[in-house]
């Protein structure tokens, strides 16, 4: 074993590599302004969320709701011209289907593209990605004059359906990850006699479980605040998701604000947690997906 | 258990021919070992017999069945892999069971498979555990594991130590030496290292460019190597190539033109060649010697490997390397004398192909 050294010898300080205290205290200053610049206008909607209409819009601005008024969150759960326990449903299985539905084709697809060998493989590809090119409120009309000629118009099926057929974006960061994935081990299963879905399956999907996470939080993120599509494919209140359900709240009931902002709290509160428990995975998914 | 033929195997990428013909047979419990450059097609080769490349043209044969366009879980073979190739998500016990289970075998009939390999290898302690709470050594024996219990007909190598550190490799390389000689099994061995290639094989196939330059016993291809490229690719350090000129000759008695020396040399063996023909001498680094009366070489580089030293020499103008038991002490720039004993050399005409003929050895 080493001895330490003894006697006058004096261990070298760590080299500071961050400048000096005043430069760390200007950095962190700098990076704290920026955040409350993020923060403040969520920060107003939780504390008008427990306010009412006069000390929202008092000259006498208060950053803390006195009194904290928690029936606004009853009357959220109960007002009958407000279903929102009903379109927060919907929300969750608009956004849960199209991100099923996501997963599942943009992973397939993003398998062949990575992992397998086809003729004009690379062709169809290029194509794929320049379908990102196109505007989506070009095929817009199009897409809509098919779906109202199947009768599927006041349906959650145009909003679900074309999920199930990929979306370029997803497929092209899958497939960057799957490119990662040694092609030892998918020649290893080959070997072993597994058939090409069961390698998909059982080799390769289960090593891309944070591109999964990253691709379903996308997804996920961008479904909840979704608001032209449900605008346009439904008709019914009952059926809206909470996106467009808040929006025609805060249009027919202009001055109820605290409400408003007690319904937005509830709205973007699911993902907060969400991002919270899967930030790791997230973080790791997004570094891999960038590095390959 | 199997043989393997290829016969006129070609493989194409594009335009680029990687492939260029190859006809090999590979017998019954026979370790091969294929050897050559990076990008000589070793790989490629391998691979074709896995079935996980495509062949071209010709045919894969294992055991007299053709199996060119068979799939690979359906010839027999197993592979393992350079970086194991294992199932990251699964433990040792689930990587080892996987194919017998994609065989439809019943857990009664995996089990015993399963823990006969491991015990073999010595990894029944690591069953349960995955690949990465396991050292390279231990993931490779369960890669070969993994091949053993699928009791194939043949065995198929694809650089498997070239991750492990020197010591490691020098065990697991036992550990397959071993592992041929329990099972009797036929394998095929591919590695860029010849160390492995001669201490592992049964017959070398020495790849270059696609096609095979020999195929022989490791003691073959090193003292009677069929081209320069083999003379120079088999032995570290290589052998030294000399220009020279048949002055002239006596059936095993020559008269070499060494550039301005004519010196006398009694080969041994059978070789053709005529007076007056452009040829190269082949000389082993153990075959120039420290000698009183020899020629004054200048000392270019020396290597000191502990139990023997490696000299770099410049003779008349021409690098020389030289091989020496133990430690010799010489300064760089000194004068070494040093003679070539050229009894065990080899030949070569201009074209670079071996004088020896083909009977004598």
């Amino acid at each position: 074993m080493t001895a330490l050294p003894t006697g006058t010898a004096k261990r070298r300080t760590p080299r500071n590599r961050g400048g000096g205290w005043i430069g760390k205290v200007m950095f962190h200053a700098l990076m704290l302004g920026i955040a409350a610049i993020f923060l403040l206008p969520f920060w107003w909607m939780l504390i008008s969320a427990f306010k009412n209409n006069a000390d929202i819009f008092s000259l006498d601005i208060t950053w803390w709701p006195d009194p904290v008024r928690w029936e606004n969150v009853v009357a959220l759960f109960t007002r009958p011209d407000f279903p929102f326990l009903r379109q927060f449903g919907n929300s969750v299985f608009y956004a849960g289907m199209v991100t099923l539905g996501t997963v599942l084709s943009c992973s397939v697809a993003a398998y062949s593209f990575a992992c397998l060998r086809w003729k004009g493989r690379d062709a169809v590809f290029a194509l794929t990605i320049g379908t990102l090119l196109i505007p989506a409120i070009v095929t817009f009309l199009p897409t809509y004059i098919v779906f109202a000629r199947m009768g599927l118009v006041g349906t959650y099926w145009p909003l679900i359906a074309p999920a199930f057929l990929g979306e370029a974006f997803y497929i092209f960061m899958m497939r960057q990850f799957f490119l990662g994935v040694p092609r030892e081990l998918i020649d290893a299963a080959r070997l072993d006699g597994a058939a090409e879905f069961r390698i998909f399956w059982q080799i390769v999907l289960p090593q891309a479980q944070t591109a999964l996470v990253v691709v379903a939080l996308f997804s996920i993120v961008y479904t909840w605040h979704e608001f032209f599509g449900p605008l346009i494919y439904l008709n019914d209140r009952n059926d809206y998701p909470l996106s467009v359900g808040l929006f025609t709240f805060r249009t027919q009931r202009a001055v109820e604000w605290p409400i408003t902002m007690m319904g937005s709290l509830f709205t973007a509160l699911p993902l907060i947690v969400m991002f919270l428990f899967t930030r790791r995975l997230f973080r790791e998914g997004l570094a891999t997906s960038s590095l390959k | 258990m199997g043989n393997v033929t290829l016969r006129g195997v070609r493989k194409l990428f594009g335009s680029l021919e990687v492939i260029k013909g190859v006809d090999l047979t590979v017998t019954d419990g026979e370790l091969v070992v294929f050897v050559g450059p990076s990008g000589c097609g070793k790989s490629t080769l391998l691979r074709m017999i896995a079935g996980l490349e495509d062949v071209d043209y010709g045919d894969v044969l294992i055991n007299g069945i053709d199996v060119t366009d068979m799939a690979p879980a359906r010839r027999g073979v197993a592979m393992v892999f350079q970086n194991y190739a294992l199932y990251p998500h699964m433990n040792a016990y689930d990587n080892m069971a996987y194919g017998l289970r994609r065989a439809g075998l019943r857990r009664a009939e995996v089990d015993p498979r399963v823990r006969r390999a491991a015990g073999m290898l010595q990894i029944d302690h690591l069953l349960d555990r995955r690949p990465k709470a396991m050292s390279g050594g231990q993931r490779q024996r369960v890669a070969i594991g993994r091949a053993i219990v699928r009791d194939p007909k043949v065995f198929l190598f694809d650089e498997p130590l070239s991750n492990l550190d020197a010591a490691l490799r020098i065990e697991t390389r036992a550990q397959i030496a071993a592992l041929h000689r329990e099972l009797r099994a036929t394998m095929i061995f591919v590695t860029h290292d010849q160390v492995e290639a001669m201490t592992l094989a049964d017959r070398i196939v020495v790849l270059n460019a696609g096609r095979i330059e020999q195929i022989g016993t490791p003691r073959e291809v090193y003292h009677n190597p069929a081209n320069i490229f083999v003379a120079g690719f088999i032995g570290a350090p290589a052998m030294n190539l000399i220009p020279a000129r048949i002055a002239a000759r006596a059936g095993h008695a020559f008269l070499l033109r060494l550039g301005d020396v004519v010196e006398p040399v009694e080969l041994k063996g059978d070789f053709g060649g005529s007076t007056g023909d452009i040829v190269t001498l082949g000389v082993r680094p153990e075959q120039v010697r420290v000698s009183e009366d020899g020629q004054p070489a200048e000392v270019v580089l020396a290597e000191h490997l502990g139990g023997e030293t490696i000299l770099h020499l410049r003779l008349a103008e021409r690098p020389l390397i030289l091989r020496v038991q133990g430690d010799l002490n010489v300064a760089l720039g000194a004068q070494v004398p040093v003679t070539l004993d050229l009894g065990g050399a080899s030949l070569f005409d201009a074209a670079g192909t071996s004088l020896r003929r083909a009977s004598s050895g």
